[in-house]
């Protein structure tokens, strides 16, 4: 369990995240979203110890990070695959890192073996291939077998059969009642991973949610109408107050349910062709929940390099 | 898994000395399984012991008594005052900086949270290993300055009063420098402005002494660690410095400042 109280950092006075509080429960892959920027990596970094927040807390199995003793046991975590020494065999870095929390042996040949890395142990990691550093990280978080696991974009820069494998490891972890945090700025990734979300847009809390029940909240949802007498049927709705505006071969209409547009049109004998109710896709939820927080920020960006010069 | 059951997973709280052993281990382990550590060392103690043979024979070769003010012992340290202090130094500065310019401190600081006690393991472990390079070569300098000087009776020998105890404390200079090195690469993070930073302590600050007018030479000179080195391999020590026994003193004050300075920073600085 991972409980964050309030919890922010100002770096100067840019504020990265912001009064942030939410709370990541086991027998879940929670996906983390966010835009570039929205203050991910810095969240992650201050649950994991790394960054000292400016005010709040961020308690992992109900401890401040930097109270608990041989933290892997608890936690594991992958923040960059690529923060490697390249001169280092993978199985020494395993080694290296078993051995700083009292972790044997024998169970950095058993993560090695997870990872599918067993033949390239040996090899020094300057040799990997990006997919291959991701595997190693993830190896290495596993070797406490911790109940609590946080990764940031784990599956940046993998190929398809790499994404596959670490989806499938999360989906498994989580089964297993572990609590998974892994953050993301594609949407269409989480779709398949998470099924929980915590969105955040400029260090706030955006969202937090299933991942089913987040298009419920969208207002997007409108009804597509198709008819050969369109302009006539979009005088109509307007007057009985729904929104409508053209689309390709047909209208969105939006304040007006399915049924009553069909009623409208029966009473009026207009022909419809086509009726319907459309949900917007997670992505386009997710876009919509983030697009203020995205647009802000790049205007505010422009009108601050406007005032610098 | 709720957090009440997490403690089960680790019930026994690992006792003080077993974290230090973790630490130590940890680091230890990131030191030796990187093959260009080795190769540094071994570039150091070839060049060192090298440099000490044509010195040596540089001496031997000149007819008269060695040049003004040089002891035949302090001769036996001549290349081992730069060609081993300098990169076990740089080994030293790497085991900072090559963390920080890759990101492999967050791994480390994940692992280890207490700063304070990362920064002790990689004390222990660079410290014991540059006192280890430093006896082996301070006395294997010393050997072969000896050998070859005596050929000509000019040399001194380890029954002579004082003399082990000057070796000794040759290999100990080693350790100083690693370990104030170290301190500043945590506080400097880069290397080249952390070896900067280590030779300035180490040399420069010692050879702008030099420069200063006679009685302020010695009176500030002697808190530097080139002074106090040169005291404590000396036969001969110099009146206007400080003692051996002080001068070591001021060897290890170098290293706990930049020690000190390096937990504090590091300890209250984000990764």
């Amino acid at each position: 369990m991972i409980e964050l109280h309030g919890l922010t950092k100002r770096f100067g006075r840019v504020t990265a995240v912001d009064d942030l509080s939410f709370t990541v429960r086991p027998g879940h892959v929670t996906g983390f979203l966010g835009p570039n920027g929205a203050g991910k990596t810095t969240t992650m970094r201050i649950i994991l110890g790394l960054d000292a927040p400016t005010s709040g807390t961020a308690l992992v199995a109900g401890r401040r990070y930097q109270q608990i003793v041989r933290p892997l046991w608890h936690v594991g975590s992958l923040l960059d695959a690529t923060a490697v020494h390249g001169g280092r065999a993978a199985y020494d870095h395993l080694l290296a890192v078993a051995l700083s929390n009292g972790i044997g042996r024998s169970r950095v040949a058993q993560v090695l073996e997870l990872a599918g890395l067993s033949a390239v142990a040996r090899h020094r990691i300057r040799s990997f291939s990006l997919g291959m550093k991701q595997r190693l990280g993830i190896a290495a978080a596993l070797l406490g077998e911790p109940p609590v696991l946080i990764f940031d974009e784990p599956a940046n820069g993998l190929d398809a059969d790499g994404v596959r494998w670490i989806r499938m490891l999360l989906r498994q972890l989580a089964t297993d009642g572990h609590t998974v945090l892994v953050s993301s700025h594609l949407m269409s990734e989480m779709a398949l991973t998470a099924d929980h979300l915590i969105i955040i847009g400029r260090g706030k809390l955006l969202a937090d949610t299933p991942t089913e029940r987040l298009t419920e909240s969208s207002t997007r949802t409108d009804v597509f109408v198709r008819s050969p007498r369109a302009s006539e049927l979009a005088a109509l709705l307007t007057a009985s107050g729904a929104d409508v505006t053209a689309e390709d071969g047909g209208l969105a209409v939006t304040s007006l349910d399915a049924p009553a547009i069909a009623d409208l049109a029966a009473q009026h004998g207009i022909a419809v062709h086509e009726l319907m109710p459309r949900q917007p896709s997670l992505e386009q939820a997710y876009l919509d929940l983030t697009g203020a927080s995205t647009d802000y920020r790049a205007a505010d960006q422009a009108s601050r390099s406007q005032a610098s010069r | 898994m709720t957090a009440a059951q997490i403690p089960a997973t680790n019930a026994a709280a690992p006792s003080l000395a077993a974290r230090a052993r973790d630490v130590v281990a940890f680091e230890w382990t990131k030191l030796r399984s990187v093959r260009s550590h080795y190769i540094t060392l071994l570039i150091a103690a070839v060049v060192t012991i090298g440099t000490s043979a044509i010195v040596a024979h540089a001496i031997a070769s000149v007819p008269k008594s060695p040049p003004a003010g040089l002891s035949a012992l302090t001769a036996s340290f001549l290349a081992y005052a730069e060609y081993a202090v300098i990169p076990v130094s740089v080994l030293a500065v790497l085991q900072f900086t090559s963390e920080y310019s890759t990101g492999l401190i967050r791994t480390t600081f994940i692992a280890v949270p207490r700063r304070w006690a990362v920064l002790a393991g990689k004390a222990a472990v660079v410290g014991s290993a540059a006192l280890v390079t430093g006896e082996v070569l301070a006395f294997a300098c010393f050997a072969m300055v000896q050998a070859l000087l005596s050929g000509r009776h000019r040399g001194v020998s380890l029954a002579q009063p004082r003399v082990p105890g000057a070796v000794l404390a040759a290999g100990f200079v080693l350790c100083a420098c690693a370990l104030t090195a170290l301190g500043l690469a945590a506080i400097i993070r880069h290397t080249a402005g952390a070896i900067t930073a280590t030779l300035a302590a180490i040399y420069l600050v010692a050879g702008l002494c030099l420069f200063l007018p006679s009685p302020w030479k010695d009176d500030i000179g002697r808190f530097t660690m080139a002074f106090a080195a040169s005291q404590v391999i000396a036969l001969h020590p110099q009146a206007g410095l400080f003692s051996p026994w002080a001068s070591m003193l001021v060897l290890a004050a170098w290293p706990a400042g930049a020690l000190l300075a390096a937990g504090l920073v590091i300890s209250h600085r984000d990764a």
